[in-house]
C-alpha cells in the first residue's frame, strides 16, 4: 500500500523533472520574492540579520503557494484523477503520495532558498545552516500537509489560486509564527523548544487529520 | 425547516422585545469608573464576540451532520452560520476598534483575541467563497464542510500560538486593559447578561431567516434546472 | 439481506433497488441488475438517462446511497478496495499521464492495484492494443484513438471480473471497432463480465450481449432501439 503512495509521489516528481514546470517556476517565483523584499525594506547587514527568518518564511509560505497550484494539474487532464480514485487502495494512502510529492518537490526549492537568501541578504549564518534548514522540514511537513489537502478541496473551483492563498494563509498561522519564532530563537539565541513543539503538534494533528479528510472530500 | 418557518414570526417578536430590554438596561446602567461611558460598547461587544464562537461551533456540528448522514437540512444550516457568522465577526471586531480607540489610544492591537477574530474572520470569508465558486453545489457543500472542520480543529491552535507569541512580545499594560475588559463584575453584570440572552435570540432569528432563504433560493434553482432539462 | 440476492459465484454483479439522487433530482430510481460470468449488458438510453450514473456506481466511484451492490459475491460498501482491484472501467476519459509513456502508464496502473507485472508483460500489453512502435514514447501526443488502445490495455493487464466501458466505441475507426469487438470477445470466453453504456446498436452487434433500455432511471431488458440518425463515421 505504501507503495502506492511512493509511486503517486514519484510520478508527480519524475513528472516535475521531465517538464521542469513547478520547479523552475517555484525557483523564480523565489527569487522574485526576494528581490522584492530588498527593494522594499533595503535592509543593511544588521536588519537583515533580524529579517531573515521573516523573510525565509515568507518565502516559503509564498512559493509553496505556487506549487500547490500544480499539484492537481497532471491529475486534471483527461480525468486522471478520477482513475486515481479508482486504485484499490485506501483513498488516505493516495492522499499520502501526493502529499509526499509535493513536499519533496517544496524541500528541493527551499534547499535552494536558503543559500541563495544568505547571498542576496549578505548574511552569514552558514554555521547555524543545519537547524534552520531543520525548522524549515518541520514547518513545511505541515505546510505542505494542509496545502494538499486544501489543493484537493479547490479543484475545478474558479480562480483557484486566489482561493488557495485565502484559505491557506490564516490556516497556517500558527505554522507561520512558530517558525519565525524558533528561527529568530536559534539566530539570537532566544528560545526554541517550544517553537519547535509547536510545529511538531501541528505537524502531528494535520498528518492524522488530512487523509481521512481527503477520504470524505473524494466521496462522491 | 417547517419548523423554523413556525418559529420565525414568535422568535422575532420575542428577539426584539429582548434587544429593546437590553439596550435599555445598558443605557441606564452606571459608567464604569475606569472606562467611563466607553464601557457601554462592550456590551455589544461581548456578545457578538460569544456570537461568532458559537456560530462556528454550530457550523462544525452541522457540518459533521451533513458529512455524515449526506443531509441537505444540515447544509442549509452550515451555509446560513457561516453569513450569521461573518456578520457578528464582522461587528465584533469593528466594535473591539471602536472600544480600543479611547481605552487603548490604538484602533488596533495585535492581541490574542483580535487576531484570531481576524482570522475567524477571514475563515468564515473563505468558506462563503469555496463554497460559490464550485460548479457542482453538491461538491461545493462537502468540500466546505471539510474546511469548516479543519478550520474547528485549527482555530484552537491558532489561538494560543498567538497568545504565546504575544506574551513574549507584548507591553503588560496592554494585557492589563485586555483584562479588564472581560472582567467585568457588579452592577455591569445584569446588562450584559440581557444583551448576552438578546444576541442569543437575535442569532437564532438571523438563522432561520437566512435558513429559510437558501432553502427558497435552491427550490428556485432545482425548478430552473428542471425547466431547462426538459425543454 | 434478503436470501434472495445472495450472490451465487456466477454471479459478477448483483444490483438490489439502487436509487441514486443528485440534490433533489432523482436519477436512477430502483435499479435491479445481475451479470453473470461471460455476459455482455448492454445500456441504450438517452443522454441525461443515468447511464453514466449507473456506471459510476458500479465503478464504485460513487457510494450507494439506497439498495446494495454485491461484485463477486463482496459487499462493496464494505469492501469498496478490494471491489475497485476486480474492476477495470473505461469510460469518456482515458485517465493517462501525457508526461508517462505508454509501458510506464500501466506501470503506475498496475501499482495501485495488487498486480505486479513484468516489464516483459507490460511491454505485451502495449503490443497486443497496437503500441509497439510508440511503447517508449510520451503518451501526451497520441491520437484520441491511441489513448483509448492504450486505456484498454489495462483490461489485459488486470483481467478483471468486470470490465465497463462507457460509449467504448467513439474515437475508434471501423478497424479499431473490429479490434475492440474481439478482444471483448475473448474477455467474455475467459469468464469476463462486461456492462456497457452505447449509442451504438450497429458496432455491438458482433457482441453476445443483453440489451437493457434505460429511461428516466428506470431500467428494462429491452431490444436495442432501432437507428435514427446515422452518426459520422469516425
Amino acid at each position: 500500500m505504501l507503495k502506492a503512495a511512493y509511486r503517486i509521489a514519484w510520478k508527480d516528481v519524475a513528472g516535475d523533472f521531465r517538464r521542469r514546470a513547478t520547479l523552475s517556476s517555484m525557483l523564480f517565483f523565489a527569487i522574485s520574492v526576494l528581490v522584492v523584499f530588498q527593494a522594499a525594506f533595503e535592509p543593511d547587514r544588521k536588519e537583515a540579520l533580524r529579517l531573515l527568518p521573516g523573510l525565509l518564511w515568507a518565502t516559503t509560505l509564498f512559493t509553496t503557494l505556487v506549487g500547490l497550484g500544480r499539484v492537481f494539474q497532471a491529475e486534471e487532464e483527461d480525468g486522471a484523477f478520477e482513475g486515481l480514485l479508482l486504485a484499490s487502495v485506501p483513498r488516505g494512502v493516495i492522499f499520502f503520495g501526493k502529499w509526499l510529492g509535493n513536499l519533496l518537490l517544496t524541500l528541493l526549492v527551499e534547499l535552494m532558498i536558503l543559500p541563495l537568501t544568505m547571498v542576496l541578504f549578505n548574511v552569514d549564518v552558514w554555521r547555524q545552516t543545519g537547524e534552520i534548514l531543520g525548522i524549515l522540514v518541520l514547518g513545511t511537513v505541515g505546510l505542505t500537509g494542509l496545502g494538499t489537502l486544501l489543493a484537493a478541496m479547490t479543484q475545478g473551483a474558479r480562480s483557484r489560486e486566489t482561493l488557495l492563498a485565502l484559505l491557506l494563509l490564516p490556516l497556517t498561522a500558527p505554522l507561520l509564527i512558530a517558525g519565525v519564532q524558533a528561527m529568530a530563537g536559534i539566530l539570537t539565541g532566544g528560545e526554541v523548544t517550544p517553537w519547535i513543539r509547536l510545529l511538531v503538534i501541528f505537524d502531528v494533528i494535520y498528518l492524522a487529520l488530512t487523509p481521512w479528510a481527503f477520504g470524505w472530500l473524494v466521496e462522491e | 425547516m417547517k419548523f423554523l418557518a413556525r418559529m420565525q414570526a414568535p422568535l422575532g417578536v420575542l428577539t426584539l422585545i429582548a434587544l429593546a430590554v437590553g439596550l435599555w438596561m445598558v443605557w441606564t446602567a452606571p459608567a464604569d469608573f475606569q472606562q467611563g461611558g466607553a464601557v457601554r460598547i462592550l456590551y455589544l461587544h461581548v456578545p457578538s464576540a460569544k456570537m461568532s464562537l458559537f456560530c462556528y461551533i454550530f457550523l462544525t456540528i452541522v457540518s459533521i451532520i451533513h458529512l455524515w448522514k449526506r443531509s441537505e437540512t444540515a447544509d442549509i444550516l452550515a451555509e446560513a452560520a457561516t453569513a450569521v457568522g461573518i456578520s457578528f465577526t464582522g461587528i465584533t471586531l469593528a466594535s473591539g476598534a471602536i472600544w480600543g480607540k479611547p481605552m487603548w489610544g490604538t484602533w488596533w492591537a495585535w492581541d490574542a483575541r483580535l487576531t484570531s477574530m481576524l482570522v475567524l474572520l477571514i475563515l468564515y470569508k473563505g468558506l462563503m467563497v469555496l463554497r460559490h465558486s464550485m460548479d457542482d453545489p453538491a461538491k461545493g457543500a462537502r468540500a466546505t464542510a471539510i474546511l469548516a472542520i479543519v478550520g474547528a480543529v485549527d482555530l484552537p491552535i491558532i489561538h494560543y500560538s498567538v497568545v504565546w507569541w504575544r506574551t513574549l512580545h507584548q507591553p503588560p499594560s496592554l494585557t492589563m486593559a485586555e483584562k479588564s475588559a472581560v472582567h467585568i463584575s457588579g452592577p455591569l453584570l445584569p446588562p450584559l447578561l440581557a444583551m448576552s440572552v438578546a444576541f442569543i435570540l437575535l442569532g437564532v432569528y438571523m438563522l432561520t431567516l437566512k435558513a429559510r432563504q437558501i432553502e427558497a433560493q435552491r427550490k428556485l434553482d432545482a425548478l430552473e434546472a428542471a425547466r431547462l432539462h426538459h425543454e | 439481506m434478503p436470501p434472495e440476492t445472495a450472490a451465487r459465484p456466477a454471479d459478477v454483479v448483483c444490483l438490489t433497488g439502487v436509487h441514486h439522487r443528485f440534490g433533489r433530482q432523482q436519477v436512477l430510481k430502483g435499479i435491479d441488475l445481475t451479470v453473470r460470468r461471460g455476459e455482455c449488458v448492454v445500456l441504450y438510453g438517452s443522454n441525461g438517462s443515468g447511464k453514466s450514473t449507473l456506471l459510476a456506481l458500479l465503478s464504485t466511484r460513487y457510494a450507494l446511497r439506497q439498495g446494495s451492490y454485491l461484485l463477486d459475491g463482496l459487499d462493496t460498501t464494505r469492501h469498496g478496495d478490494e471491489a475497485r482491484d476486480r474492476l477495470v472501467f473505461v469510460g469518456h476519459h482515458t485517465h493517462l499521464y501525457g508526461h508517462l509513456t505508454p509501458v510506464e502508464n500501466l506501470r503506475f496502473f498496475a501499482d495501485l492495484r495488487t498486480l505486479s507485472p513484468s516489464e516483459a508483460r507490460l511491454r505485451e500489453a502495449v503490443a497486443e492494443v497496437g503500441l509497439a512502435r510508440v511503447a517508449d514514447k510520451p503518451s501526451r501526443w497520441f491520437s484520441a484513438g491511441m489513448r483509448k488502445r492504450l486505456a484498454l490495455a489495462r483490461m489485459l493487464l488486470a483481467n478483471p471480473s468486470l470490465l465497463l466501458l462507457d460509449e467504448p466505441y467513439s474515437a475508434l475507426d471501423a478497424q479499431g471497432v473490429a479490434w475492440l469487438n474481439a478482444m471483448l470477445i475473448r474477455f467474455q470466453e475467459n469468464g469476463g463480465a462486461v456492462v456497457m453504456a452505447s449509442h451504438d446498436p450497429e458496432r455491438v452487434a458482433a457482441l453476445r450481449h443483453l440489451p437493457h433500455h434505460l429511461d428516466r432511471g428506470i431500467l428494462t431488458p429491452a431490444p436495442p432501439p432501432p437507428r435514427i440518425e446515422e452518426p459520422p463515421s469516425c
